[in-house]
C-alpha cells in the first residue's frame, strides 16, 4: 500500500502537468485553426514556415 | 470547408482551354504565358500572370495542385483603393493600436474557397516584412493580421492580397474583439479540466466502491475522499462556472432558466459533500458532481460549436458598400475618401461600373444603374438629373456626379442591412417554445425537489438529502433544454454549408411542410444570358461548321447575343476572321477564307434581300450568295434547373411557375423543364392571389425568386427563397437564400428540415420520457445521486448525439451516388449536354 503514497501524488502532478500543457496550446493557437496544417506537409518548398513568435 | 483538396496531383481546375490561375476562357490570340514551377501555363491576362508568378515567387506552385476551387481573378486597379485605409480618420476605425508600434487588424478576404487558399493568403501576408502573426478562418474568410506599422501597412498587405488574386476588406476594429474566438478558447480549457478532473474523481471514488470494505480502514477512505475533493474543486469552481454565471444572470432578471437547478445541483452536491467528508458521513458525491459538470459541459461545447459555424457563414453576407468614394472638391479635383467620411452635400464622382457609396441625387445628364439590390429588378433602371440614386446600387453606364443625401446608417442599404440583421436575432418560435416549456419544468423541478425532501425528512430524516438531491439532478431538464436549439442549430450549420443560408430559422418548419412551390422564371430558373438552342442550317452545311463559323465572327464582339454564339463552342478551334467590322445594333461583318461573312439580324446579313419570314427572331450568317444558317437563341436554363425540378417533383411538391414574362417564352421554360402548370404574364398582384388561391386550399407554399422585386409575392408565400448572386442583399425580404445560385439545393433543403423536425420531436419525446421514468424512481429513493448524474448527463448527451445526426444520412446518400456516377460526368451533366446540339 506504501507505493500509493507515491503513485498518487505523482497521478495528481502529471494532471496538473497535462492540464497545464492543454492550456498553453490552446493560447497558442494550437486548436484555432484545424484545416490548413494538414496540408502543410504537401508543400514542399516552404520559403517561409508560418511561425509566430 | 469539408471539402478538402489534395485528391490528386496535377492542377485539374484549369481544363485545356482555360486559364491556369482563373480558370476564365482564354483569349483567341495573343495569349500570355505564366512560368509556375518551370512550366509554361497559358492565362487570360496580365493579372493572371502576375498572380500566378507571384504565388510560384512565394515557393506556393502546390497551391494548384491542392486547391478544390480555381483562384479568384485579380482585378487590375486594387493598389490605388488600398491607399485609403491609411487615411488616419478611417484607419481609427479599422486598425487597432496594440503599442509598442504593433498594429492589428481584422480583414474579411474575398475568394478564400478551400484550406489550399487559407495557406496561399496565409503565406503571401508572411512573406510581408513586419508581419508578425497571421490567424485565417477559412469557414468565415476572415484573417486577423499583426504587424509592425515601421516596416509595413496596411494598404501593403492588401495590396500583397491583390496582387494574388484575394481581394480583402479590413473589418471594423470592434470586430476584432472577437468574443467567438475568446468564448471557444475558454468553453475547451473547461471542458477539458473537467474531464481531466471527472476522470481522476472517478478513479479515487472507484477505490472506495469496488475495494473490499473490510480491508479499507476509515484512515484510508478519507485519504481518497479528499483526494476526490481536490480533483472536483477545480472542476466546481472553474469548469461550471458558466452554469453559475447563467443562474445569477436568470435570477436577477426573475426567470428560470436551465442553469438555476443545474447551478444549484451541483452548489449543493458539492458543500454537502464536503459536509459529509469532514463529518465522515455517508453521502460524499465528488466524483458524481465532476461527471455531472463534465457531461454538461460536452452539451454545450457541442452547441457552441454549431453555432459559430452557422454564424461564420451568415455572416459573410453583410458587406457591401464600398469602401471608399471620390470626392470632387471645390476646384473640379478628386479626391479619394473613405465612405464614412462622406457629409450630406458633399458632391461624389463614380465611375462606370462602380458602386454607389451613399444615397444621393443625380446631378449629371441621366444614368442607368442596377438597383437589383433594393428592387431585385436585374435590368439596369434609368434614372435622370434631379432623381435619387441609392448606396449599394451598380452603375452601369456612367461616369456621374451625385450630391450625397443621406450617408451611413440613414441610406436604404443600411436599413436593408439592419433588416437582416434583425432577423437572424429573432428567436425562432421553435427555440422560443422550448424554452417556455424547459422554465415551466424548471419551477415544477424546485418544487418537487422541496416536495420529496420535506416528505422524506417527516418519514426517514438520514434519507431526505439523498433522496432531494436525486431528484434535483434526475430531472433537470437539460436534455429539455437542449432538445431545440441543438436540433436547429445543427440544421443551419449543415444547410449553410451546402450554401442555404436560412435568415428567419422558422422557415425550417415551413421548407419541411411545403407541398407546392412556386417558381419565379426570369432570373430563377433561367440565366440573365441567352445561349443557342437551335441551328437551322442551309447548303449541306453541318450545324456544327456553320456555329464554328459563326462562332469565329461572334468572339469579336461583346454584344451578348455574338456572346452567347461564341461560348457555344468553346474549346473547338476556329478559322481566322479579318477586316472585322462591328456594326452597332445590326451585327459583324468579317472574312474569313477568303469570303465575306455577316452575322447578325437578318436585314444586316441579307444586306436587305428579301428576308424569309421565319428568320425574324434568329441571328442570321450569311454570305453574298444568301443565308448559311439562323440561330435562335433562347435564355439559358440554370444549370441545375432540371435536376432541383425533378427531384422537387420526386419528393410529391407540386411546381408551378409564375412569370410576368410573354406566354411564349415561359412556355419554352416550362416544356424544357418539364413543368405542366404554368402561368404567363402575371403581375405581382396576380402572383399574390394564386398563392393565396393555394393557401386557402390548405397548401403551403415556397415561392422561389431572384430578389426583392417579388418581396411581396415572397412575403405572400409560407416559405421565401431567393437565388443570391451578385445582388447579395436580396435576401432581405426572404427567409432562405440559395447562394451561388443554386437551386439543386433546395429538395436537399427540404429533406433536412424534415429530418429536423423528425429528430426534434424524438428529442423531445425521449427527454420527457427520461423525466417521466426517472423522477417517480429518485423521489422514492431508489435513485442513488451518482446514478442520477450520469443518467442526466447521459440523456442530455443522447439529445446533443441525435441532434448531430442531421444531415449525416443525405451526405452519405450523396457520397455513394457521386461514386456510382461514371466519371466524366458529374451530377449536373445531364442538363449540359443536351444544350449546343441542333
Amino acid at each position: 500500500m506504501n507505493v500509493l503514497l507515491v503513485m498518487i501524488p505523482l497521478s495528481l502532478v502529471l494532471l496538473a502537468g497535462a492540464i497545464a500543457a492543454f492550456f498553453w496550446a490552446v493560447d497558442h493557437d494550437q486548436f484555432s485553426d484545424m484545416e490548413t496544417p494538414s496540408l502543410l506537409p504537401l508543400d514542399d518548398d516552404p520559403t517561409r514556415p508560418p511561425v509566430t513568435e | 470547408m469539408g471539402t478538402c483538396c489534395a485528391r490528386k496531383a496535377g492542377n485539374e481546375h484549369a481544363a485545356p482551354g482555360s486559364c491556369w490561375h482563373c480558370g476564365g476562357p482564354l483569349p483567341a490570340e495573343d495569349r500570355l504565358i505564366a512560368t509556375v514551377a518551370g512550366e509554361r501555363r497559358a492565362v487570360c491576362g496580365e493579372t493572371c500572370r502576375a498572380a500566378a508568378e507571384r504565388i510560384d515567387a512565394l515557393g506556393l506552385a502546390s497551391y494548384y495542385d491542392m486547391r478544390a476551387a480555381p483562384g479568384p481573378k485579380p482585378e487590375a486597379e486594387g493598389a490605388a483603393e488600398a491607399a485609403v485605409w491609411q487615411r488616419p480618420e478611417i484607419a481609427r476605425h479599422v486598425i487597432r493600436d496594440l503599442g509598442d508600434g504593433r498594429r492589428e487588424t481584422l480583414l474579411v478576404v474575398d475568394g478564400v474557397r478551400c484550406a489550399a487558399c487559407v495557406m496561399v493568403v496565409e503565406r503571401a501576408l508572411f512573406a510581408e516584412p513586419g508581419v508578425e502573426d497571421v490567424e485565417i478562418n477559412g469557414a468565415s474568410k476572415r484573417a486577423r493580421v499583426v504587424w509592425r506599422e515601421a516596416e509595413t501597412s496596411l494598404p501593403r498587405l492588401l495590396d500583397a492580397l491583390a496582387r494574388i488574386g484575394y481581394r480583402a476588406l479590413p473589418l471594423d476594429a470592434e470586430a476584432l474583439d472577437d468574443v467567438r474566438r475568446h468564448e471557444s478558447r475558454s468553453a475547451l480549457k473547461r471542458l477539458v479540466v473537467a474531464g481531466f478532473g471527472a476522470m481522476q474523481a472517478m478513479m479515487y471514488a472507484g477505490v472506495l466502491y469496488l475495494g473490499d470494505p473490510a480491508s479499507l480502514d476509515v484512515a484510508a477512505r478519507d485519504l481518497f475522499r479528499w483526494l476526490g475533493f481536490l480533483v472536483a474543486t477545480p472542476v466546481v469552481l472553474y469548469s461550471a462556472q458558466p452554469f453559475f454565471a447563467g443562474a445569477m444572470r436568470c435570477l436577477k432578471t426573475r426567470r428560470l432558466g436551465m442553469d438555476v437547478p443545474v447551478a444549484l445541483a451541483v452548489a449543493a452536491i458539492y458543500v454537502a459533500s464536503l459536509i459529509e467528508a469532514m463529518r465522515g458521513g455517508v453521502h460524499v458525491y465528488f466524483e458524481g458532481v465532476s461527471m455531472f459538470v463534465f457531461f454538461l459541459l460536452i452539451g454545450r461545447y457541442v452547441e457552441m460549436r454549431a453555432r459559430h459555424r452557422a454564424s461564420d457563414l451568415t455572416d459573410a453576407l453583410a458587406r457591401l458598400t464600398p469602401p471608399y468614394a471620390d470626392r470632387r472638391l471645390a476646384n473640379g479635383d478628386l479626391e479619394r475618401v473613405g465612405v464614412r467620411e462622406l457629409m450630406p452635400g458633399d458632391r461624389v464622382h463614380v465611375a462606370e461600373g462602380g458602386v454607389i457609396p451613399a444615397d444621393g441625387v443625380l446631378l449629371s445628364e441621366r444614368c442607368r444603374v442596377d438597383e437589383a439590390l433594393l428592387t431585385g429588378e436585374s435590368a439596369p433602371v434609368e434614372r435622370r438629373r434631379g432623381e435619387t440614386l441609392v448606396a449599394g446600387s451598380v452603375l452601369v453606364d456612367g461616369p456621374v456626379d451625385l450630391r450625397v443625401e443621406r450617408v451611413g446608417t440613414e441610406t436604404a442599404l443600411a436599413g436593408i442591412a439592419e433588416l437582416v440583421a434583425r432577423a437572424q436575432a429573432a428567436k425562432p418560435k421553435l427555440a422560443l417554445e422550448g424554452e417556455k416549456t424547459a422554465s415551466r419544468f424548471v419551477l415544477r423541478v424546485l418544487l418537487l425537489t422541496a416536495a420529496t425532501a420535506a416528505a422524506w425528512a417527516w418519514f426517514d430524516p438520514s434519507r431526505a438529502f439523498a433522496a432531494a438531491l436525486a431528484v434535483l439532478v434526475v430531472s433537470c431538464p437539460c436534455a429539455f433544454a437542449l432538445a431545440v436549439p441543438v436540433a436547429v442549430t445543427r440544421a443551419l450549420a449543415v444547410l449553410a454549408r451546402r450554401g442555404v443560408l436560412v435568415v428567419k430559422p422558422d422557415a425550417i418548419e415551413g421548407l419541411a411542410g411545403a407541398t407546392h412551390v412556386v417558381f419565379d422564371k426570369t432570373g430563377t430558373l433561367t440565366e440573365p444570358d441567352l445561349e443557342v438552342v437551335r441551328v437551322d442550317a442551309r447548303d449541306s452545311m453541318s450545324s456544327a461548321d456553320a456555329l464554328r463559323l459563326a462562332a469565329a465572327l461572334a468572339r469579336e464582339s461583346r454584344h451578348p447575343v455574338a456572346r452567347a454564339i461564341a461560348a457555344a463552342c468553346p474549346n473547338a478551334p476556329l478559322p481566322a476572321a479579318t477586316n472585322v467590322e462591328m456594326h452597332a445594333g445590326l451585327g459583324v461583318r468579317a472574312t474569313v477564307g477568303g469570303r465575306e461573312l455577316r452575322l447578325g439580324r437578318a436585314d444586316f446579313a441579307l444586306e436587305g434581300n428579301a428576308a424569309t419570314s421565319m428568320d425574324e427572331d434568329a441571328v442570321l450568317l450569311a454570305d453574298d450568295t444568301g443565308p448559311i444558317a439562323a440561330f435562335h437563341l433562347s435564355e439559358r436554363l440554370r444549370p441545375d434547373a432540371r435536376i432541383a425540378v425533378r427531384a422537387l417533383e420526386r419528393q410529391g411538391v407540386h411546381v408551378t411557375i409564375a412569370s410576368g414574362d410573354s406566354a411564349q417564352k415561359v412556355r419554352a421554360v416550362a416544356e424544357r423543364l418539364g413543368i405542366d402548370d404554368w402561368h404567363a404574364r402575371q403581375a405581382p398582384s396576380d402572383k399574390l392571389a394564386r398563392l393565396a388561391a393555394l393557401r386557402e386550399q390548405g397548401a403551403r407554399v415556397i415561392a422561389v425568386g431572384d430578389g426583392v422585386n417579388d418581396a411581396p409575392v415572397l412575403g405572400g408565400a409560407d416559405v421565401a427563397v431567393a437565388i443570391a448572386e451578385g445582388a447579395e442583399l436580396a435576401q432581405a425580404t426572404s427567409d432562405i437564400v440559395l447562394s451561388g445560385g443554386k437551386l439543386e439545393h433546395l429538395a436537399p433543403a427540404r429533406e433536412i428540415a424534415a429530418e429536423t423536425l423528425a429528430i426534434l420531436e424524438q428529442n423531445q419525446r425521449w427527454a420527457f420520457a427520461y423525466n417521466m421514468a426517472a423522477v417517480p424512481l429518485a423521489a422514492l429513493g431508489f435513485v442513488p445521486p451518482l446514478l442520477a448524474a450520469l443518467g442526466m448527463s447521459v440523456s442530455s448527451l443522447v439529445v446533443v448525439l441525435n441532434a448531430m445526426r442531421i444531415g449525416r444520412g443525405i451526405e452519405r446518400r450523396e457520397r455513394q451516388a457521386d461514386r456510382a456516377a461514371p466519371i466524366g460526368t458529374d451530377r449536373n451533366g445531364a442538363t449540359t449536354l443536351e444544350v449546343p446540339a441542333a
